[in-house]
């Protein structure tokens, strides 16, 4: 809500702007500003029309004889019909900045010099009319600056308003809010309008026929008006709270819905057919020309206001064009109703249009209202418009809305609520600051009574709200809770996923987060099985992006475009991770309730083949799949399990020959290797790529490893290395397992420490060195035990796996 | 005798000068030799006392004596300082150029800066005792919209705002889901957090689809708005500064009445105005409030005997304030000469 202080100030003393900003802000409403941004009309003076007279060459145009305070009169050429003799008007002289930026100049109108211009609203930015100048007030003194004599061209209020509060929603509801802070009294308007003409139930029926959807019409009638420019102050008015003059009847009724709130529509008595208004539901199909200019088909959802015949607005958010005031205008018809919010708020929305009307009708008028509006407007047309106001209204009344009208204030349960121990007299005074009246009833009570323009006003709480609302937040005392002293432990899921970040930090990898949105080429490029549960994703109807319509099931896409766009960035160290909510489609039961897909924490980790070394550190040559089983192994370690990394259960976008499952307890809870190159080339990856991917809450149900202490040895260690050569497809896994079986429980540790193939080795064999140490706890070993053991294990070796030592 | 005690004076003060003089351990050794040696001039001026009466032999004997320690003395602390000399000559032709750069591996890795804010503040609510509470992503509207109090037509719930998932489920738009699942059938007290990420269908230079809150629930006989605010100032102090100031300004939710907004006083003007605060001295922290008594009824909480507080705020804009970065984008986008300097 946009509004013109000068404007508001009619309605109230307003303090210091700087005070005014600060309470209006503690007390609710939003973004609260004030602002000088209207046209800049500071160089526009106040003229004066001492003499009119025919253009000798132009038919259509004036010559007219201008003064404006100091200087001489100066001759002016002037296009608009309404221009005469006397009439105070806006004048810019030569040299003067017009609002649009340009510099006005001397100039010559079909012979005759020119040296100014007499303003229209158009040119000064205030509004569309530009058929028609500007006339100020007869009063305004000369040469003024325009800004003197319109009001609110100068400092504009803004504020935002919650969707609770559409009461305050126009100059009288601001001036309320603004009596409740720092008190006052408001000064309403005058609302009678003077009553000549005939009845105006003679000239028109209203019927409500959706008697749920309006709760109350009135109609009131003005005869015999001219429609045509809005004077100068009409216009600025409007043009500070964003609305442009259109033409002095449909201006009456936007000023009014600004001082009160009330949505007003004017229509052309002579166009409405049969005599007749009626308020009813439209029926499907029915097509109305709105007076935006679209052609709209309706629902049987649309509440509409038609005469005998035809739709001629949709109730509360715009007229009809069959029915608009124009020009030739004589008779209008005004309406002022209360429809339902809902309603309104429906046909905003299905054809995405929100007008001031539908705004305030979809937040709730006060019911109470609607006459007072229609009586103000019927005013001010025959001052602004001439003509006749009909004698009465007609009124048609509907169903009556739910309101609460009084609450039952328990003043000790606010105290209790809010941490305060104010007064009932305290909490009573700040009550009425905001028009609730209240009457005691027992010691802690407050029977209030609830002013019809606070619909929002439904429980005790509420009132508790506007208690410490106008006492003041910040006077609430800041105090510590009270309550059992009790431990928390988080969940389980929780310290395993903390834990795993802090083990993949610890190797070096960089935490990502990204957007859970995924394209179904990115999932079909991961070639996975038709019955795999990945295949089928959670479609959401109105992605962000066209191309992403989907939740990620996995979240391997995302870390490869990751890696992708980071390549493309040209970085030479790319290792990162993800742990974010995967979503399954498949039906799968959800533990969030059976309309839901199951979520679950998934883990997935990348690093791509570095191109640079640290310029002078010595490179390590290890494949990216040990790179990675070395972090998945340390990462389960620090999860507390044991992993195994058999060659079973690969996942179709690894690479079959340089991946592994990660195994706990017989298990399968992921996978790591090298990516399947035609998967890396399908997320246009040009360099090795290695991923992991784990479960976590597969892993969380497993039991974890206890960590025990085993003793250490005093004893003195023995250690043989010994190479035996084998054939090259045998997994060194099987024979580090097989030696240490036969090495006993002497033999502590079997490392290789070796692999080759190449000279020396024949082809189709390789040469695996182990280093063995053997120790025991309660006496130092014999060199002859240890060679014993050792010639075992060359022997099995040999049996085993055909080696051969080296 | 008095010639032999001068003599003696004289012999210690020249040995100490030779001595300090000495530039290597050979010429040291020599100049030891020369006057403590067998034949050096200590011994000589020993042999030619024997000469004197007893008790004048005794003193000059002493008086030498003493001369030899001091001597001896001099000469090992003279070799101290020329062998460690000598090392440090041998070490410095080893020296490393210390202006190498230092070992790449093993590289530390980076934890994200939201992942970072989270824990912080997920610490200081467990130390208080708060619970971690969790829900789903994809939620029914029953518990993102309606048990909270937002019915369907109401202007809060703008459609247009939210991801709507086949089926007529939608992406959470905020964590206040976890509220009314843990709520639900379980009797206060309550005392618990809810972290989480949510989304909004919105991507603008300010907004991503995409961000994370974290919102806190206490629920008891006595709970109040000042207990609300009391917490808040420590969590405050807690994430930001010693020095916060908060401030509470009326405003509107449907699940809670009353409701504020919090904003917090900037700390980069200390309040006077700056581009980080659009000049108004106060950034916006969250939203906060007295659980409205439907929304309590909603989750089968008796509102006449229980009452309790909420408060929610974002997670990613402390991120960004808080590590300088300028748009939340960056968080999201994945570029790792972002990710990497926090
Ligand atoms: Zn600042």
């Amino acid at each position: 809500m946009r509004a013109s202080l000068q404007w508001l100030a009619e309605f109230i003393d307003l303090p210091a702007e700087a005070n005014l900003v600060e309470r209006l802000t503690l007390g609710g409403f939003e973004d609260v500003e004030i602002t000088a941004t209207g046209p800049d009309l500071s160089e526009i003076r106040v003229g004066r029309v001492r003499e009119c007279t025919q253009h000798p060459n132009a038919d259509r145009l004036s010559v007219c004889k201008v003064e404006f305070g100091d200087g001489e009169p100066v001759e002016v050429v002037c296009g608009a019909p309404n221009v005469a003799a006397d009439q105070k008007i806006a004048f810019a002289a030569v040299g003067t900045k017009l609002p649009d930026g340009t510099v006005l100049k001397r100039a010559k109108i079909r012979g005759v010099v020119s040296s100014g211009m007499i303003c229209s609203s158009r040119e000064l930015e205030l509004g569309d009319d530009h058929d028609g100048i500007l006339v100020l007030d007869p009063d305004a003194p000369l040469g003024a600056p325009l800004p003197e004599v319109i009001s609110g061209s100068d400092r504009e209020l803004e504020v935002g308003i919650t969707p609770n509060r559409g009461d305050a929603a126009s100059l009288i509801g601001l001036a309320r809010e603004i009596r409740a802070l720092f008190g006052g009294d408001l000064r309403a308007p005058e609302t009678d309008p003077p009553e000549t003409g005939p009845a105006a139930a003679d000239a028109i029926r209203v019927e409500i026929e959706a008697t749920d959807d309006c709760y109350r019409y009135v109609a009131r009638i003005v005869r015999g008006v001219r429609a045509g420019p809005s004077p100068g102050w009409l216009v600025a008015k409007l043009a500070a709270s964003g609305i442009r003059s259109i033409n002095n009847v449909v201006d009456v009724t936007n000023l009014v819905l600004l001082e009160f709130g009330q949505p007003l529509h004017a229509f052309d008595l002579a166009k409405l057919r049969g005599g007749t208004i009626k308020v009813r539901r439209a029926v499907a199909g029915e097509k109305l020309a709105t007076l935006d200019g679209e052609a709209r088909e309706l629902s049987a959802e649309d509440l509409v206001i038609a005469d005998s015949e035809r739709a001629i607005a949709l109730a509360g958010v715009m007229g009809g064009a069959n029915t608009e005031v124009g020009d030739a205008t004589t008779d209008v018809l005004i309406e002022s109703a209360h429809f339902h919010p809902g309603r309104v708020r429906l046909a905003a929305k299905r054809y995405g249009i929100q007008t001031e009307a539908s705004y305030r009708f979809e937040r709730g008028v006060d019911r109470l209202g609607v006459q007072r509006a229609a009586d103000r407007a019927a005013r001010l047309i025959a001052e602004l418009a001439g003509g006749e106001v009909a004698t009465g209204s007609v009124v048609a009344k509907g169903a009556a809305p739910t309101v609460t009208e009084e609450i039952r204030f328990p003043t000790d349960r606010a105290n209790k609520l809010l941490g305060t121990a104010l007064s009932k007299q305290e909490m009573a005074a700040l009550l009425e600051r905001v028009g609730v009246r209240c009457a005691s009833s027992d010691a802690d009570e407050l029977v209030c009574a609830i002013p019809s323009h606070r619909i929002d006003l439904q429980l005790h709480q509420d009132l508790t709200e506007e208690v410490a609302r106008i006492y003041g937040y910040d006077r609430i005392p800041v105090t510590e809770p009270m309550g059992l002293l009790r431990g928390v432990e988080r969940p389980r899921l929780w310290r395993m996923a903390e834990c795993s970040r802090d083990a993949l930090v610890a190797a070096g990898l960089i935490e990502c987060q990204t957007l859970p949105f995924l394209n179904a080429d990115w999932l079909a490029a991961l070639q996975l099985d038709a019955d795999d549960p990945r295949g089928r994703a959670v479609r959401l109807i109105n992605p962000i992006r066209e191309e992403e319509p989907l939740l990620r099931t996995t979240l391997l896409p995302s870390i490869l475009r990751l890696v992708q766009q980071n390549r493309s960035r040209q970085l030479g160290r790319i290792e990162v991770f993800e742990l974010a909510r995967l979503f399954r489609a498949d039906g799968a039961p959800s533990r969030w309730g059976p309309s839901l897909p199951e979520e679950s924490l998934g883990l997935a980790a990348a690093i791509a083949e570095r191109e640079e070394r640290g310029l002078w550190e010595a490179p390590t040559l290890l494949p990216l799949f040990f790179k990675l089983k070395g972090i998945a192994k340390k990462l389960l370690d620090q999860l507390g399990y044991v992993a195994w990394f058999p060659s079973a259960s690969l996942p179709p976008y690894l690479h079959p020959g340089a991946a592994a499952a990660i195994e706990v307890g017989g298990v399968v809870v992921g996978s790591i290797g090298e990516l399947h190159p035609d998967v890396a080339s399908a997320f246009g990856l040009d360099v090795g790529c290695a991923v992991m991917e784990l479960d976590l809450e597969g892993l969380v149900v497993l039991p974890q490893q206890q960590v025990r202490f085993h003793k250490v040895s005093r004893q003195p260690s023995v250690r043989r290395d010994l190479a035996v050569v084998v054939d090259v497809e045998q997994p060194a896994g099987e024979v580090i397992e097989a030696i240490r079986k036969t090495g006993g429980k002497d033999l502590i540790s079997v490392e290789l420490f070796d692999r080759y193939a190449g000279k020396g080795i024949a082809k189709g064999r390789t040469s695996l060195a182990f280093r063995l140490v053997f120790q025991r706890y309660d006496r130092t070993l014999r060199d002859e035990e240890v060679t014993k053991t050792t010639d075992r294990i060359v022997k099995m070796l040999a049996h085993r796996f055909k080696g051969e030592l080296r | 005798m008095p010639a032999g005690v001068d003599n003696l004076e004289r012999l210690e003060e020249e040995a100490c000068r030779e001595i300090a003089a000495a530039a290597s351990l050979q010429a040291l050794t020599e100049v030891r030799a020369r006057y403590l040696g067998k034949k050096g001039s200590v011994a000589e001026v020993l042999r030619g006392i024997g000469d004197l009466a007893g008790d004048q032999r005794a003193r000059i004997g002493q008086l030498a004596n003493s001369a030899k320690r001091r001597i001896e003395m001099v000469v090992s602390e003279r070799r101290r300082a020329l062998e460690r000399g000598q090392r440090d000559r041998t070490l410095g032709a080893e020296r490393l150029d210390i202006t190498l750069p230092g070992a790449e591996e093993p590289r530390a890795g980076h934890l994200h800066p939201v992942t970072r804010v989270f824990r912080d503040m997920v610490e200081f609510f467990t130390s208080m005792g708060f619970s971690i509470e969790e829900g789903p992503e994809v939620e029914t509207e029953y518990h993102s919209f309606e048990a909270l109090n937002i019915p369907k037509l109401h202007p809060a719930r703008d459609e247009q705002d939210t991801f709507y998932v086949e089926g007529g489920n939608a992406l959470r738009p905020h964590t206040s889901n976890v509220q009314i699942r843990t709520m639900t059938g379980r009797t206060p007290p309550f005392r618990f957090i809810a972290p989480g990420r949510v989304y909004r269908h919105d991507l603008s230079p300010r907004h991503y689809p995409m961000f994370h809150q974290i919102e806190g629930f206490l629920v008891d006989e006595r709970v109040t708005f000042a207990d609300l605010k009391g917490v808040l100032h420590a969590f405050g102090r807690h994430l930001m500064s010693d020095d916060i100031e908060l401030r509470f300004r009326a405003n509107h939710f449907p699940f809670t009445e009353p409701s504020a907004e919090m904003d917090y006083g900037c700390l980069l003007c200390e309040r006077k105005g700056c581009g980080i605060c659009s000049n108004s001295g106060w950034i916006e922290w969250g939203g906060c409030g007295m659980i409205h008594p439907q929304v309590l009824e909603n989750c089968g909480i008796d509102p006449d005997r229980y009452q309790g507080f909420a408060f929610g705020m974002g997670v990613d804009r402390t991120a960004l304030l808080r590590y300088g970065i300028p748009d939340i984008r960056l968080l999201f986008e994945g570029d790792l000469r972002v990710l990497e300097q926090v």
